[in-house]
């Protein structure tokens, strides 16, 4: 088992050399040797996808050595795909070592039979769907697609932090995955807001448990028992959330680019944002000036980026539209801050006078 | 250069015009276009792939076919080709073979990088939109290829449209929120490609259940024979329901769906009628004929291919054995949502449909030969009813008969099995082998079989017979030209052969006699099975008949 763990520890290496340009050196013996390691790798998932402990300890050994990538077990499987398609997008891998890559890829069995049907071919035909059915409205799909890869991801670390008991080092603080963070700060700030709030929405439908990340997850729960992936969705939320909550600034370009109906349904499944989100609507509102001349509150600084009324008060109509709990929360926050303002019942003294009268009260 | 005469003629010039006329497919023309050629044109990828796997290197694969990489490079931008059954594979294997291992001039250097840049296009999680660069950062960051990126987002995809449609069916005639018939008509467009692709089921389904506001068919007609062409090849399989929706809504899929049936069954030999019924019951068609609308286009088609046949029994036969499954389907479901029979025969005189809609299994057999009667009395005073005998009401009355022929099989073997009154049995007959009455023909063909039968009843119990005894009915099938007595005799004989105790004996040498003679084989072979499958259904109890029954059929089929 050593031996085999030390053989493990090589494949973000070989990952890596793949992504590089050290390819430039490779000639068809070298590609038919890294392409055999990959198949051997694929062969491992098959043999140990059945035993947890096996399992956990090569995923384990996986996620030590580097930050990115993000591997774990279930990459063992997908190692053909992943040295393939790494290779074939690699400008640097000479013609030679090319062409094998191709034929070993692509061509046709000579017998004409032992056709995968999962290879590239699917997934050129995927592609193209993808393409032919994007005529609908908006990017949502492909949210919800990065969403689920990224859930998949987090079950998965989520299940070996919980054997682990987060004892060991490499968690950062507040038992976000250090990976987290570099994986989403590949996409523009409102994208990766995007695909954690779709993150979050799936989690809290808990609709998500046919399609999921990997393959091997059917597995995995079937053998860890329903509660164990309930657990893996705990964890899950959780790191999302702490990524979230952890930076202000964050949190609050999150709740300025998302739409009032969705951060209010967010708001209604996990308490620790509403709590925040309540905080920072709060913070918003007591920036607003009211302009006698005009009648209306206005901001105080026009550039900066915050909430105008309209916006502000669309944030707690959507908030009381929500579940009771929430609705009560909301309601209370702001009868608290009329009184502290002096429970002034007439228009235009208190921000959050006028935006109580605004959701019905 | 000249070409290789063993390769045939690659039309380039034809594929590369359409591919310029479709671009990348954004016209709802361009796309219908695509659409109706994607199936010639992977034929056709095939055949150059054929043509160009063994040439050495890509410089004498473009010497021989200049416009290679205009047509491959433009294809590889339209996702309808993309998207469509095996053709990216073709297409990439293509590719490969335009790449080589060591460039030797330019033109080789160039085409190396070209093929690698489409392969990534492709391939990869790049380039085709412009956002999907990030995309593709993110999710290698994540350990994860565009290989499940791609499964993610065509499953996403394919449920928000099953979601946005089903969610406007069922808001019914709220007219701003729902779709327009136009973005549905567009859906199944683009789904035409992918209708092999087993994620677009549940839409492949969605889109079959769903009609829209008006009677006017909503999904495209492309959309609707690609579906049924890929469900009659087996290469999709969708809910029963679904291919009804699809049978009821888009007639000429049920008739392709009918005559696909019928190919079927003339390409395989009739070993049994057991093998018949299950050719059927595949088809799905006896299922789906629980809704009227589908019975009555079914039987129609049924009796115009019998009619283009001039009767043959075979056509016969498949007729009976489909109309016997269609009532166990109908028998099956449930009381509620069962149709009248009136539905399904509205034009015929329902005494008589119901007479025949009876299974025999479901009368005792000491019935049997009562209800015979009955149907024989109902249907000689309808025939004989001058006002309605027209040729076109004969003929239909005929085939409702000709439709439930288990009971005239039943009818014959009552005759020489159970002490019966003949006269009804035989006029019963009599009609259904000579419906046409010219000259009052059916009157002498009943008067000649009542002297066949009376003639096989006085040597019923002879236990030594010989051929020489049964001369004279042998001499009315081998004599006649008339083909309606000579079947009509050929099955009374028959089954006396079958049922007499002497009969036995001689039976073998008595039907190579007649098929010899005649070519009546098929209709004995079709007598023969269609017994057999009756016997292993309601069981017959003298082994030594059924025993007889296989012998003959094995000499027949050497013989078929």
């Amino acid at each position: 088992m050593d031996a085999v763990l030390r053989q493990v520890e090589q494949l973000p290496a070989l990952l890596a050399v793949s992504r590089s340009a050290q390819v430039r050196h490779w000639d068809c013996l070298t590609l038919d040797r890294a392409l055999e390691w990959a198949r051997y790798f694929q062969h491992l998932h098959h043999r140990f996808r059945a035993r947890p402990q096996l399992r956990e300890a090569l995923g384990r050994r996986l996620r030590r050595s580097q930050p990115l990538p993000v591997l774990g077990f279930p990459a063992l499987g997908r190692c053909p795909q992943l040295l393939g398609l790494a290779l074939l997008e690699n400008r640097a891998l000479p013609p030679a070592a090319c062409r094998c890559l191709l034929r070993s890829l692509l061509q046709p069995p000579a017998g004409g039979s032992g056709r995968d049907p999962g290879g590239l071919p699917l997934l050129a035909r995927r592609k193209a769907a993808a393409c032919l059915l994007a005529s609908g409205p908006g990017p949502q799909g492909q949210l919800q697609a990065e969403a689920r890869l990224l859930l998949g991801r987090l079950r998965e670390e989520g299940q070996g932090a919980e054997a682990q008991l987060l004892r060991e080092e490499g968690q950062e603080t507040a038992g976000q995955p250090r990976w987290l963070r570099g994986a989403l700060e590949q996409l523009p700030q409102p994208r990766a807001c995007g695909v954690v709030a779709a993150a979050l929405a799936l989690l809290a439908q808990g609709c998500d448990t046919e399609q999921t990340g990997d393959a091997d997850r059917a597995a995995s729960s079937s053998q860890g028992g329903y509660q164990a992936g309930a657990a893996g969705d705990g964890c899950a939320a959780g790191f999302l959330l702490s990524w979230l909550l952890g930076n202000q600034e964050r949190f609050s370009a999150f709740c300025l680019c998302l739409p009032s109906s969705q951060l209010a349904f967010l708001a209604g499944h996990y308490s620790q944002l509403s709590r925040s989100y309540l905080d920072l609507l709060t913070s918003w509102g007591s920036r607003l000036v009211y302009d006698p001349l005009q009648g209306r509150w206005v901001k105080s600084c026009l550039d900066k980026a915050e909430l105008s009324w309209e916006e502000l008060r669309e944030r707690f109509i959507c908030l009381c539209q929500g579940p009771a709990l929430l609705r009560e929360q909301t309601q209370a926050a702001l009868e608290l801050l009329r009184t502290r303002d002096g429970d002034f019942k007439v228009r235009g003294l208190s921000v959050w006078t006028d935006l109580l009268m605004e959701v019905g009260y | 250069m000249a070409q290789d005469p063993t390769v045939p003629k690659l039309n380039f010039e034809y594929w590369l015009d359409k591919a310029v006329e479709w671009g990348q497919a954004t016209t709802l023309e361009s796309q219908k276009d695509v659409c109706l050629h994607l199936p010639q044109l992977q034929e056709f990828l095939h055949q150059l792939y054929e043509a160009i796997k063994h040439l050495q290197g890509p410089t004498v694969v473009i010497q021989q076919f200049p416009l290679i990489g205009q047509l491959l490079g433009r294809l590889c931008w339209n996702p309808f080709v993309i998207g469509y059954d095996e053709s990216q594979e073709t297409l990439m294997w293509c590719l490969c073979c335009l790449y080589s291992s060591e460039p030797q001039n330019a033109v080789e250097l160039k085409a190396n990088s070209w093929v690698r840049s489409l392969l990534c296009h492709l391939l990869s999680s790049s380039k085709w939109e412009s956002n999907e660069a990030e995309t593709s950062a993110f999710i290698s960051a994540l350990g994860y290829t565009s290989a499940d990126y791609y499964c993610h987002l065509v499953k996403n995809m394919v449920v928000s449209l099953v979601r946005e449609l089903r969610e406007n069916q069922f808001s019914g005639l709220n007219i701003q929120e729902s779709i327009s018939a136009s973005r549905v008509n567009a859906i199944s467009i683009v789904c035409v490609p992918l209708i092999t692709l087993p994620d677009l089921a549940p839409l492949l389904e969605t889109l079959l259940l769903y009609h829209g506001g008006s009677s006017k068919e909503i999904l495209s007609s492309e959309f609707l024979e690609s579906v049924n062409e890929a469900f009659l090849k087996k290469k999709i399989s969708l809910p029963e329901s679904v291919i009804f929706s699809l049978w009821l809504r888009h007639l000429p899929s049920l008739e392709k769906a009918t005559l696909h049936l019928l190919d079927q069954l003339f390409s395989i030999q009739l070993n049994s009628l057991e093998e018949v019924a299950c050719v059927i019951k595949d088809s799905l068609l006896p299922q789906a004929a629980s809704h009227p609308a589908i019975f009555r286009i079914v039987n129609e088609i049924f009796k115009n291919a019998l009619v283009e046949t001039g009767g043959t029994s075979e056509v016969l036969t498949i007729i009976q054995v489909f109309t016997q499954l269609f009532l166990q389907e109908r028998q099956n479901e449930n009381k509620q949502h069962k149709f009248p029979l009136k539905a399904y025969f509205p034009y015929h005189h329902q005494p008589l449909v119901r007479g025949l809609v009876r299974r025999p299994f479901e009368l005792p057999t000491t019935y049997w030969s009562q209800h015979v009667k009955r149907i024989s009395d109902m249907l000689k005073a309808l025939v004989e009813d001058t006002n309605a005998s027209s040729l076109t009401d004969l003929f239909e009355i005929w085939f409702l008969v000709a439709c439930f022929g288990e009971w005239l099989d039943i009818a014959a073997e009552q005759l020489v099995k159970a002490a019966v009154e003949p006269d009804p049995v035989l006029w019963l007959l009599a009609f259904y082998y000579c419906p046409k009455n010219e000259n009052q023909q059916r009157a002498q063909t009943v008067v000649e079989a009542q002297e066949v039968y009376s003639h096989l009843m006085m040597l019923f119990n002879c236990a030594d017979l010989s051929l020489k005894d049964l001369e004279a009915a042998v001499h009315r099938v081998t004599g006649t030209e008339q083909c309606c007595n000579q079947q009509f005799t050929t099955h009374l004989l028959t089954n006396f052969l079958l049922f007499s105790p002497g009969g036995h004996k001689i039976a073998q040498e008595c039907i190579y006699h007649i098929t010899e003679i005649t070519d009546t084989s098929k209709e004995v072979h079709n007598l023969l099975i269609r017994t057999a499958y009756r016997f292993n259904h309601s069981g017959e109890e003298n082994q030594r008949t059924v025993k007889l029954l296989n012998e003959l059929l094995q000499k027949l089929m050497l013989k078929v």
